[in-house]
């Protein structure tokens, strides 16, 4: 059957919208992507957002410099609460992270088209996420200059991390991870850079860009090499990117705290970090690709099928949600069965409740292709899920902590001033890296749009 | 169009199956006569590791049906046989029914009596509801396999885009509830044999047993019909490469979800967790436990590493076999250790999955010889026309 | 004889199909040492210079082998030999405990592997190359592709070459020379 034939039978049928706009060369996507950085005037709008963003890194260093000072009892973390918003916020971060590589390595693997104009976009992000995650447990030792003592290294102390702590394997997840997502960001930057190299009309730049492209010259040979090193690290990252949240998952699961202790948890906190993940990359890029004109770039297909991905991922924590109930029930574990009670009637029952809302009913909505397809209700979404997820991590560390098996030993948690400002402030320093990162980096990997233009284009 | 027709060397294997499925029921009926303790929990095991693989085709085809790619377009008619097995299933799970008192300790009314944490979960482990939950998993599974069925052989007749759709979103809702029976029924029939130990990743376990087992079986049948077919014209490197790369990731999300489990169980050492992986590790069970760890993990991990391997379908399916064969261990190793401390296999256990699978075969191929070997429709359909309208505009303007 | 200062010719085509056809014809007139410049991966170009397969695949097993065998004996030594220490009553060798950060360690030094190795093989970073002294060579990142024939081909003379990759209309067909610096 002749493909015409076939248009011709259902002209009422609506096609998905392409991965790139039409009426594209080679030359013009290049042009188009290297103006952004090299070229076209900054938008005063990102002006406005770094000096917001700005103002918020501020805070976060602020803050920094308090805690350095005063110690952690700056925060609201006592005894039975141990672990407040640092690690919330820890979690949080890390979660959000997880979008990038999923995005450059699995849809890689699963040659889906549609990732290359967000992979880049999105591994900067991951970035940035891991740097700010990063920044609270390393405070929350109380002596971070002493942080070093994490890495296992011969010392005259004789003494060695002790390998059977779930956070020591933190340790080497989030290092690795950080340090692997900065590999594939970096190696994927490398011809792009040669790009700008190429084009930088101003000669400080050209040095600049020119140091870090290496002396890339595109060559086949090269390329040859490059193609296999790039296949082989989104191999790498894809096992990696899994183990990074299913070691976080097990701070909490090899420990006995009810509402911890469930096996469930390295599975069920990699959706939710994906979830996350692709509610910050949605939250984003809606925004982006308004303000700098990419609509040809991050075409409705792209944004179609990320919320299809925050669909499925959301049914996955909410299966999450319903098993830790019925579990809960069945285990026939009283401590069990009290925590199951006190999260839906206890102190922080509001919160959820609020959770189960912003992670279980809201995200139903995105069956609707009416709803995906509508910028405003999604990224509206997008924004309720980041919420539900930091929901989801404040109810798993705080109600599970501050009500385990002795009543004697029960407490209360509430966040101090410098709870918040630390976290928002990291939310400024993230936007700060971000915003500085789309000023001088091609947001949109040129090399691998080049190739997405049909050949008919050139001709 | 495409016709690829169905080799006659399926009328002899499906002969040939049947026999050796007819036989084997003959002797588990023996089995069955001489030593119920002996048949329910062989049965079991043989019967959950084609369930698992039936379970798999219809999980897998639904993925595809969302996703679309080369892989499944190639596979699509061996994943519907699989799907359709099922009613036969249902069929085959008539004598578990028979022996529930024999396999689980919560359907023995004196053992509920003396367990206070049995009382407890005799709302949920109680017989009725047992029975009933299970009728239940088995409509929604065979109405899914029905409807899908039924919609993609429309797709063959007439093309519509719209239909397409609608199987698309049929299999989102039909993944949706696959995955809550799929752990219902995973609790049900194995992990309540052991009433009082309880696991959350339970049934992201069963499911991925059960994708990695039907992908398996994907590529041992498409090898077969390759060598006697023109499919062998049809099917890419691509596409052998795809099935087993998911082959491979098959046996990486199994041994994550095992080591998961065991790494939180064993980290935890409570007294109502650790027996279960206690029994599994000791009394020679911990060799099984090994044999696992190497030819369900290490052995076909290491060699589908090797683009070689998994661009040569006949290199590929001596890995799924490997594959498949450790799915029976594992069910082996997750459900004997229940009912004997030290190591222990009879006849009834090499003879159980084999009756059941020589049944389950020749319905499967009696599936499959129905329709051609390729279908008209191909999930991936509307990015193709995409492209194509795509190339069609530009030339215009 | 060659001028010594001469590194190649460089041809300049506007479509990969042209570059492909070209490379092709070279390696069967029994050229050898070409190299082509593409704006993106083309696979067709790589097989028509005859590349073989990378060895990049066995620095990357050696680079995983090494982090999961190094990592775990370094967990190991810890543990057990260096600083034994009973923590929870687990054992000391508590096996399951060291495959978290056994498998990061994988990771870790194969996906160093991968792109150290790549670099290395492609001798990067090489800050100059003569191909960058021919005007009009950034187009190598926009939208043009070449194919460069070196003067050290023992097949390379400067008319046959030219007039042989002229032969395929390329957009222009340029020197490249050894020491000359870009601007």
């Amino acid at each position: 059957m002749q493909s015409s034939e076939m248009l011709g039978k259902t002209p009422e049928v609506q096609l998905p919208a392409p991965v790139i706009g039409p009426g594209y060369t080679y030359g013009s996507v290049t042009d188009k992507i290297s103006s952004l950085v090299l070229s076209r005037r900054t938008p005063l709008a990102w002006f406005v957002a770094f000096a917001l963003a700005s103002l918020g890194t501020a805070m976060l260093f602020g803050t920094i410099a308090y805690l350095l000072y005063g110690g952690i009892g700056i925060w609201g973390n006592n005894v039975p609460v141990g672990w407040g918003f640092d690690i919330v916020n820890f979690v949080w971060w890390v979660g959000i992270g997880h979008a990038g590589t999923l995005i450059s390595a699995i849809l890689l693997l699963f040659r889906q088209q549609w990732r290359t104009s967000i992979n880049r976009f999105a591994e900067a992000m991951t970035l940035f996420a891991i740097a700010n995650a990063g920044l609270y447990p390393l405070l929350h030792t109380g002596r971070p200059w002493f942080d070093y003592w994490l890495m296992p290294y011969p010392n005259t102390f004789g003494l060695w991390p002790n390998f059977r702590s779930p956070l020591v394997w933190d340790v080497f997840a989030i290092s690795t991870y950080a340090t692997v997502s900065f590999l594939f960001w970096y190696t994927g930057l490398i011809p792009d850079l040669a790009t700008l190299r190429d084009r930088a009309k101003n000669p400080l730049l050209r040095i600049l860009y020119g140091i870090f492209a290496l002396g890339w010259r595109n060559s086949a040979a090269h390329w040859n090499r490059y193609h296999a090193a790039y296949l082989m690290l989104a191999a790498l990252s894809t096992p990696l990117v899994v183990s990074v949240h299913s070691v976080v998952s097990l701070d909490f699961a090899a420990g006995i705290v009810p509402g911890w202790h469930a096996t469930m948890f390295p599975p069920y906190f990699v959706a939710g970090a994906i979830f996350s993940g692709f509610a910050m990359v949605l939250t984003l890029s809606i925004p982006l690709r308004k303000a700098y004109g990419l609509e040809d770039f991050i075409t409705m297909r792209h944004i179609n099928n990320m919320a299809k991905i925050m669909l499925v991922t959301g049914l996955i924590v909410f299966y999450g949600y319903m098993m830790e109930l019925f579990m809960g029930w069945y285990s026939g574990s009283q401590y069990e069965e009290y925590l199951i009670l006190n999260r839906m009637t206890g102190p922080y029952a509001p919160l959820y409740w609020a959770l189960i809302l912003c992670n279980g009913l809201i995200p139903q909505l995105l069956w609707f292709r009416g709803v995906r397809n509508n910028l405003l209700v999604l990224f509206i979404i997008s924004l309720i899920v980041n919420v539900g997820m930091w929901l989801e991590r404040f109810v798993i560390i705080v109600t599970s902590l501050h009500r385990d098996f002795l009543p004697s030993a029960w407490g209360m948690y509430y966040p101090t001033i410098f709870d918040w400002t630390m976290f928002i402030g990291t939310i400024g320093f993230f936007l700060t890296l971000l915003l500085l990162f789309i000023r001088v980096l091609p947001v949109i990997s040129i090399f691998e749009m080049r190739e997405l233009v049909p050949e008919s284009e050139n001709a | 169009m495409n016709q690829t027709q169905v080799p006659s060397g399926l009328n002899r294997l499906q002969m040939l199956a049947l026999i050796v499925g007819g036989v084997g029921f003959v002797l588990l009926m023996i089995g069955w006569f001489l030593s119920p303790a002996q048949f329910f929990p062989a049965y079991l095991v043989g019967y959950i590791l084609w369930m698992q693989v039936a379970l798999g085709c219809l999980a897998i085809l639904m993925i595809y049906n969302m996703t679309g790619g080369g892989w499944g377009y190639v596979t699509q008619r061996i994943l519907r046989a699989g799907m359709l097995t099922l009613p036969l299933l249902a069929v085959l799970f008539l004598p578990i029914l028979l022996g529930l008192p024999t396999l689980y300790e919560w359907a023995r009314p004196a053992a509920v009596a003396h367990d206070e944490l049995l009382q407890h979960k005799s709302l949920y482990l109680n017989i009725p509801f047992f029975i009933a939950r299970t009728v239940l998993y088995f409509v929604v599974w065979i109405g899914l396999a029905l409807l899908l069925n039924r919609w993609l052989l429309h797709l063959d007749q007439s093309f519509d885009l719209a239909a397409g759709r609608r199987l698309r979103g049929l299999s989102g809702l039909g993944l949706g509830a696959f995955g809550l029976t799929v752990t219902f029924a995973s609790i049900d029939w194995m992990m309540s044999i052991e009433p009082h130990w309880f696991s959350t990743i339970y049934g992201f376990m069963f499911a991925t047993g059960a994708v990695a087992a039907a992908f398996a079986l994907a590529i041992i049948v498409l090898n077969w019909l390759m060598k006697r077919t023109s499919l062998v014209e049809v099917v890419s490197t691509l596409n052998v490469n795809d099935l087993g790369n998911f082959l491979l990731a098959g046996v990486m999300l199994w041994a994550y979800m095992t080591l998961s489990q065991y790494l939180i169980i064993w980290s935890g050492n409570l007294a109502e967790e650790t027996p279960w992986i206690y029994r599994r590790t000791t009394g020679g069970w911990e060799v099984v436990g090994l044999l696992l760890t190497i030819f369900h993990f290490f052995a076909p991990f290491l060699v589908l590493l090797s683009r070689t391997v998994k661009r040569r379908i006949n290199w590929l399916v001596n890995v799924a076999g490997l594959v498949l064969l450790m799915r029976l261990v594992d069910l082996y190793w997750l459900i004997i250790p229940a009912f004997h401390e030290s190591f222990y296999l009879d006849w009834l256990m090499i003879v159980a999955p084999i009756a059941i699978g020589g049944i389950w075969l020749a319905a499967f191929i009696w599936q499959l010889k129905k329709k051609s070997l390729l279908p008209l429709y191909d999930a991936g359909v509307e990015e193709k026309l995409l492209d194509y309208g795509r190339t069609q505009t530009s030339t215009h303007s | 004889m060659n001028n010594p200062t001469l590194y190649g010719l460089l041809a300049e085509f506007t479509t990969p199909e042209a570059l492909i056809e070209a490379t092709h014809k070279a390696h069967d007139m029994g050229y050898r040492k070409m190299d082509a410049y593409t704006p993106y991966p083309i696979e067709e170009v790589g097989h028509a210079l005859g590349a073989r397969g990378t060895r990049l695949p066995y620095i990357v097993l050696a680079g995983g082998l090494v982090g999961a065998i190094g990592g775990y004996l370094m967990q190991y030594y810890a543990s057990v030999i260096d600083y034994p220490l009973n923590i929870g009553g687990r054992p000391l060798h508590s096996w399951p405990s060291f495959i978290p950060a056994t498998f990061e360690m994988t990771v870790l030094l194969a996906a160093f592997a991968a792109v150290l190795g790549m670099l290395g093989l492609n001798g990067l970073p090489q800050p100059y190359h003569p191909v960058f002294g021919v005007p009009g060579f950034e187009a190598a990142t926009r939208d043009r592709f070449f194919l460069q024939i070196e003067a050290r081909d023992p097949k390379f003379d400067l008319e046959e070459t030219r007039k042989f990759l002229e032969s395929f209309q390329p957009e222009k067909v340029s020197e490249i020379e050894r020491y000359k610096y870009p601007g």
